[in-house]
């Protein structure tokens, strides 16, 4: 085996996928191969290990996480106001091509809601509010398409929180 | 402490350690191998006033490369044209000054002594008797030890001009690149604070030196329109000084003007004179403070008069007038970096 172009290729490969796993993105929908290129080249590519922590809840977040390859699992944590015990309790697992961390993006003062930890051995394509300035700096109409979208995500968020609140307040007694 | 978490835990400690390692090392490098650290100041002076043009050609279109290589051939073509036009007449000015400069001193002195013996009249010698001549000395010292100097202080500041452009041209290039490879070395659990970090320190330095810049060039600008209308000598030195020491805030100002008011007193100007002379400098001064400052300076990292002073005997303490200069950047950096590290303290974790 050559292992000069066996690199070559992998490299290539690699640089194929991530393309692809952002053109597969909500976020990322809309944007040309040209405008991919520029994102691929100001994401931020992050290995984890299993068990090992992306994010607590009550931390300061400053963007999302794509999931390019493994598992994520979330957790929220509540504390009795009457014992001070904690209680953790998970509360989903994503899976390859979920994205979690979004509202960070456009949120000043956000705070995870959330605690994130790999559950198995992770990448992640880390997007944070610094790269969105770039991008919308070196290329507003890719900054555009993004946040448009963003826009779309988040009102589908709060499209469905309202729903689930109206649901609960349903089951409040009147 | 199971054994994979005991594992994280020593894994993002190497990570640590590369990367602290290699902003040493970086560090080391600049500090050590003469002449480099200034260059790379200047050349980060240049990245930052650049890169608004470079992001703007960008945004209309053109690839990376050609967005970097035309505002440099455009600079390159105007720097050379100044040049050709204006270091001539600099140089002469700059000759024209260190020859004369032990008639100065010796009038410096005089005028001193004069001075010293108005004030004896009315208090006691606070300096001593001899304060002028020890003066007098001490100036014609620090002439004849920079006069020696010259030849290799004017071949460093060519090896910075030529080394200036060249770092400059890369960190436009491929700076991004090589900042996102030196943050893969972060470990997960700082990466999001250090980005973040990051992109604040990189934007307010941005408008910190663009603005300084501007203010310089204005400064500089009037003070030698001013001066060659009034036909003082040595006109586009002055100004050069001026907007040199422009960049240092509060003392800056009076250090600048303080030759040509030296200049002028040992001429014998008149009252008239001095008075177009502080007109001129109070001109470009009052044109910074109420016009440049509030438009362009808004964004910049606010430091109390205090801090500034403290940070300019540190500055200069440490690296004469280059650590003047870049001391209040070097200082509001560090401002940048405590707040938020003391907000990843106090606010960040839960």
């Amino acid at each position: 085996m050559n292992f000069q172009w066996d690199n070559l290729f992998r490299s290539s490969a690699r640089e194929q996928k991530l393309i692809s796993k952002l053109r597969e993105n909500m976020l990322f929908k809309d944007l040309s191969t040209r405008e991919l290129r520029l994102v691929e080249n100001i994401v931020n590519i992050r290995t984890y290990r299993p068990g090992e922590v992306v994010f607590r809840q009550g931390d300061a977040g400053v963007g999302m996480y794509i999931i390019s390859k493994g598992m994520v699992n979330i957790y929220t944590e509540a504390v009795d106001a009457a014992t001070t015990e904690v209680s953790t309790s998970q509360v989903t697992s994503l899976r390859e091509g979920d994205f979690f961390g979004d509202l960070a993006l456009v949120d000043p003062g956000n705070r995870r809601s959330a605690s994130a930890v790999a559950g198995e051995e992770t990448t992640l394509i880390g997007f944070f509010k610094p790269d969105l300035i770039e991008i919308a700096d070196r290329n507003p109409t890719a900054g555009v398409k993004i946040l448009l979208r963003l826009g779309e995500v988040l009102g589908v968020r709060l499209r469905e929180t309202t729903l689930k609140i109206s649901e609960l307040k349903k089951d409040l007694p009147a | 402490m199971t054994p994979l978490l005991a594992a994280i835990e020593r894994e993002r400690r190497a990570k640590l350690f590369f990367f602290v390692g290699a902003l040493i090392l970086l560090l080391g490098v600049l500090s050590l191998v003469q002449n480099m650290l200034v260059s790379f100041i200047l050349a980060f002076v240049m990245y930052y006033l650049i890169a608004p043009a470079v992001d703007f050609l960008e945004r209309r279109g053109l690839r990376r490369l050609w967005a970097t290589v035309i505002p440099f051939l455009l600079i390159l073509i105007l720097a050379t044209s100044l040049g050709v036009l204006f270091f001539p007449l600099f140089l002469s000015q700059l000759q024209t000054l260190v020859k004369a400069a032990p008639q100065y001193i010796e009038s410096a002195a005089a005028l001193m002594g004069r001075i010293e013996s108005q004030i004896s009249r009315y208090s006691a010698v606070v300096a001593g008797d001899d304060f002028h001549l020890g003066l007098q000395q001490r100036l014609t010292d620090w002439v004849s030890t920079n006069a020696e100097h010259l030849p290799t202080v004017i071949s460093g500041s060519l090896t910075v001009i030529l080394l200036a452009p060249f770092f400059a041209f890369f960190m436009l290039l491929d700076g991004r690149d090589f900042m996102r490879r030196l943050l893969g070395l972060v470990p997960n659990s700082l990466f999001e604070l250090i980005l973040n970090l990051n992109h604040q320190i990189s934007s307010q330095m941005g408008g910190f030196i663009r603005a300084r810049m501007i203010e310089s060039l204005v400064v500089g600008f009037i003070v030698w329109v001013g001066l060659v209308m009034m036909g003082f000598p040595y006109a586009l030195l002055l100004a050069v000084i001026a907007a040199l020491l422009n960049v240092i805030p509060y003392v800056g100002p009076v250090v600048g003007a303080a030759p040509a008011f030296l200049i002028a007193l040992v001429n014998g100007a008149t009252n008239t004179e001095l008075l177009i002379l502080l007109t001129i400098y109070g001109t470009a001064q009052a044109i910074d403070a109420m016009i440049l400052v509030p438009f362009l300076v808004a964004k910049i990292v606010d430091l109390h008069p205090v801090t500034v002073v403290l940070a300019i005997l540190m500055g200069a303490q440490l690296g004469g007038v280059v650590g003047m200069i870049i001391c209040i950047p070097v200082f509001s950096a560090l401002k940048v970096t405590t707040i938020a590290i003391y907000r990843h303290l106090t606010h960040f974790r839960n």
